[in-house]
């Protein structure tokens, strides 16, 4: 173990499941109290990475360091795996009470029984679970079981925390506390981690840096809000949301508003826009420089309504719920629409 | 009914009076069985751990056999011990026919592939995330194991209560193997039959009845730990 390493190192790495590659990342470092999202569609590998960094995964190639450290005998890796917690989708707490599951994590890493109870008492009050101490695990809620198993996790005092999608199957109001308390946990325990998620707003609000996996490859990389507001190519942008028209068709919609399409320069071939750049115009209002365009689909997105236009291709709107209640807006209706051109990307 | 409620004092009688041949054959039927199951157990505990853990050629073929060995026949493993343990058989210098013995190893051949069966569908039943959550929690090779054992305690228990009840209740290899010598290899079930060939119904029943209560109080004691379990 080297002081002040990172807490994850992976070089060349490639994992293979069933003959077929689900992953292949060239260089990845996670500082020892940094926070990295790992953001994909589920299939990307964002799991297969937190497996493999977790040590529980073989590598057909490749090297993964935790601390400085390349484990070579299995006894290395269990060594190692003791200075990394793992919380799942699924809480995986054993046939026993709440207490004694914690208290058996820490007994794996070799605590002492006195601590182990104080330790457990501790966690799970700071994931204000401490009344269910003495209840049994399977007869929790899917949000309390949850809690135990990140006071599990954070219990056994890791220096890199692995957390793979541990928000995705809880209800939304339990999902935002957690995402909350999560984010100041990491903050207070200053202890690295890698957080896998599909959604973009957890992932923002946890981590630094965000990793975007797709189909098994690093697609991105780099500053959460950079990431987010500038995707680097048009799989990353729809990934992310945004809607991917031919540039000449963008163009057009940009003049039909009556907006400079200048920013597009002639080159690019592709625009992708942002659900928040299209702007629902009052139809009452009859713009002039508006695009007039059927409506799709209404659905929902991240708390307020997406509704979808055909303006030759399929173009998605963030639109406040408000705006959509008690009107006839559904599919086949007409809407007016403009882009707001700084909420295009262009390739 | 005059047939079942002779049986019935035959069999009060019995016990009551503390008639040795019957205490000795009860006795002598708990031991062997008691050892065959802990022979079964020994062996097919460990390999219904490797086929529901380990992955390795074969894997499937082996859980097809110990699944199709759960419903062999008894007849089948007393004939296989016989033909090995024969006086001129492959064992026959062991001289184990006709002994106790032989009748261990025949039923731990016919609880073996139970217990196997029984497990491995037991601990392949647990969560797969669980297997993970452990590893990635730092276990060892023996905490896991043990944790895993921990996890299925309750299906392991009755994978023994199955095995246990198979050789309890067999008749057919332990007659063929034992021989059912009177005092040496005679057990609840083959006295059972015999007294049936003879004629004498109320004896045999008395054994029928004993064997009956015997496996009862095996499981209330079983299902007793097993609700034990449970709860912690």
């Amino acid at each position: 173990m080297i002081a002040d390493a990172p807490a994850l190192s992976v070089r060349g790495l490639r994992i293979e499941r069933g003959g077929r590659e689900v992953l292949h990342l060239e260089r990845l470092n996670v500082g020892a109290t940094e926070t990295l999202a790992v953001l994909g569609p589920n299939g990307a590998g964002k799991s297969t990475l937190l497996r493999s960094a977790g040590l529980l995964l073989p590598a057909a190639e490749g090297v993964v360091a935790l601390f400085g450290e390349t484990p070579r005998r299995s006894r290395d890796r269990v060594r190692l795996r003791r200075m990394t917690s793992t919380v799942l989708q699924e809480p995986a707490l054993l046939d026993m009470s709440v207490a004694a599951n914690i208290e058996t994590a820490l007994t794996l890493h070799g605590v002492e029984r006195p601590q182990r109870r104080r330790r457990a008492e501790e966690w799970l009050d700071r994931l204000d679970v401490a009344h269910l101490a003495g209840a049994h695990a399977h007869t929790l809620s899917s949000g309390e079981a949850q809690r135990v198993s990140l006071a599990r996790a954070f219990a056994v005092r890791p220096r890199l925390l692995l957390l793979d999608e541990p928000f995705t199957a809880l209800d939304p109001e339990t999902r935002s506390r957690l995402v909350g308390d999560v984010r100041t946990l990491l903050h207070e325990e200053r202890a690295a981690a890698l957080l896998a998620t599909h959604d973009q707003t957890e992932a923002a609000l946890v981590a630094g840096r965000v990793l975007i996996l797709l189909k098994g490859e690093v697609a991105q990389g780099g500053g959460v809000i950079d990431v987010l507001h500038r995707p680097a190519t048009p799989e990353v942008a729809a990934f992310l949301g945004y809607s991917l028209l031919d540039a000449a068709l963008a163009r057009r919609l940009l003049e039909e508003g009556a907006q400079d399409p200048a920013a597009a320069g002639t080159t690019a071939r592709m625009a992708a826009v942002h659900p928040d750049a299209v702007e629902l115009l009052d139809t009452a209002a009859a713009l002039e420089h508006a695009i007039r365009a059927p409506v799709l689909n209404v659905g929902s997105a991240h708390g307020s309504a997406r509704v979808i236009v055909d303006v030759g291709a399929p173009l998605a709107a963030s639109v406040a719920v408000e705006r959509v209640v008690g009107t006839d807006l559904r599919a086949g209706a007409a809407v007016a629409i403009r882009l707001d051109p700084d909420g295009l990307v262009w390739y | 009914m005059d047939l079942l409620a002779e049986a019935m004092r035959e069999a009060i009688r019995l016990i009551t009076t503390g008639d040795s041949d019957v205490y000795g054959i009860t006795a002598r039927t708990l031991a062997v069985t008691a050892t065959s199951t802990l022979v079964a157990m020994l062996i097919g505990l460990p390999i219904g751990f490797a086929l529901a853990l380990m992955n390795f050629p074969g894997r499937r073929a082996l859980v097809t056999l110990a699944n199709a060995g759960t419903g062999a026949p008894p007849v089948i493993a007393g004939l296989a011990v016989s033909i090995m343990l024969w006086r001129s058989g492959p064992l026959g210098w062991m001289g184990l026919i006709y002994t106790p013995a032989a009748i261990v190893i025949a039923q731990a051949m016919i609880a073996t592939p139970i217990i196997v069966a029984v497990s491995a569908a037991a601990l392949m039943a647990l969560p797969p995330h669980l297997r993970l959550q452990l590893r990635a929690m730092g276990a060892n090779d023996a905490q896991y194991l043990w944790l895993l054992a921990r996890e299925a305690r309750l299906s392991l228990l009755i994978a023994i209560i199955a095995g246990f009840g198979a050789v309890v209740s067999e008749v057919g290899a332990s007659m063929m193997v034992g021989g059912n010598i009177a005092g040496e290899t005679r057990l609840l079930t083959t006295a059972a039959v015999v007294e049936v060939s003879r004629g004498h119904f109320g004896t045999a029943l008395a054994f029928g009845f004993i064997l009956l209560a015997l496996i009862v109080a095996v499981s209330v004691v079983l299902t007793a730990v097993q609700q034990r379990a449970r709860r912690t």
